[in-house]
């Protein structure tokens, strides 16, 4: 095997490495939807009301019409349309005020074409009104892809210490 | 040959000399340590060092940074500690030991103390933890409130945890029967 051989071995690993690592892949679409909802969702202290809005409207894009939430110590188990959505939602970044929505050990599991289960940890970090919190929840969701784009149809938050 | 060590012995000071200036110790150990040569053995060490220190670190002695006062005041807001995942290897958690719960993965835990086992009943009443129908002396809770919580039996394979900081309201405080399969391992120290 000659340099030259070697060089274009390498070259094609390089460009099939990069290919992989760069494009787009649906679970990594999943993943940064799911980064953008925790961005969209935190809130930074005096939040102009105008970027609150293009927030919480950004976010509710990025769910199902209607999207489903259960929450069954709070007793909620509800599908929200796109307004309710973007209604609750800032509501929420009134009540948290300089908040912290993140995702952290996200699994995500593509059994169908056109269908997607998320299982991660939504942590908080912020202030409510009774002051400094720190939060976190285990949370199923439901992706569906509708037109090429990976939406949230439903969130479950799983309750697993019992009282 | 006059070299920096004899001239400050010579004015009679305190003998502290820059190491790395030093042209008597070009390759004294302490510079081979910050500056080795790069040869195939060092990049074997060091390869072999980054992979102890990710099993270790990574899987077995997971460090944790603490936030929230769930615990408190036995680990306080912003303190560090360790996970000791081999802990309930060979012997499952006894009461009172300190465990970490996991959500979907380990990067996020909950810290709790174990209070009950499996076949064991709990309940709080005004505030104070009984288990199988007497009260626990539980010496590490500083903050009480007026917990109500009725009798209830701790299912097969499942342990009850709560924190040490029972001054929060019940509703605001993550506790109660958790699966064994859950539990990360113990925490040190």
């Amino acid at each position: 095997m000659n340099n030259k051989t070697v060089v274009l071995i390498l070259a094609i690993v390089l460009m099939v490495g990069g290919a992989i690592f760069f494009l787009p892949s649906d679970e990594k679409k999943i993943r940064n939807n799911l980064d953008s909802l925790g961005e969209y969702c935190s809130t930074v202290k005096d939040e102009p009301l105008l970027d609150a809005l293009q927030k919480v409207t950004f976010a509710a894009k990025l769910c199902t019409d209607p999207c489903k939430v259960h929450i069954e110590s709070s007793q909620i188990d509800h599908e929200f349309g796109q307004k309710e959505i973007t209604d609750r939602l800032l509501m929420l970044k009134k009540r948290l005020s300089n908040t912290t929505f993140s995702f952290e050990d996200t699994f995500v599991d593509i059994p169908g074409d056109n269908r997607a289960e998320v299982t991660t940890t939504l942590r908080l970090n912020g202030e409510s009104v009774n002051g400094r919190f720190t939060d976190a929840y285990e949370i199923q969701i439901s992706v569906e892809k509708q037109d090429g784009d990976w939406l949230f149809s439903s969130f479950t938050v799983v309750e697993f210490m019992k009282k | 040959m006059n070299t920096s060590r004899e001239k400050t012995a010579n004015l009679g000071l305190l003998n502290i000399t820059p190491i790395f200036s030093d042209p008597i110790m070009p390759s004294s150990p302490i510079r081979r340590f910050f500056f080795p040569a790069l040869t195939k053995r060092f990049f074997l060490r060091l390869l072999l060092l980054s992979l102890a220190c990710y099993i270790i670190f990574g899987h077995i002695l997971i460090p944790l940074r603490i936030q929230g006062m769930s615990m408190e005041p036995t680990y306080q807001d912003g303190s560090y500690a360790l996970c000791w995942r081999l802990q309930f290897l060979l012997s499952p958690p006894k009461r009172f030991d300190v465990v970490t719960v996991r959500f979907s993965g380990r990067r996020v835990m909950l810290l709790k103390r174990v209070v009950a086992l499996v076949g064991e009943t709990v309940e709080f009443r005004n505030g104070l933890l009984y288990v199988n129908g007497n009260p626990v002396e539980e010496p590490y809770v500083h903050y009480r409130s007026d917990w109500q919580l009725p009798q209830r039996t701790v299912a097969p394979g499942h342990i009850y945890v709560v924190g040490d900081n029972r001054g929060t309201p019940m509703a605001r405080h993550q506790f109660g029967e958790v699966n064994m399969n859950r539990i990360v391992g113990g925490v040190l120290p």
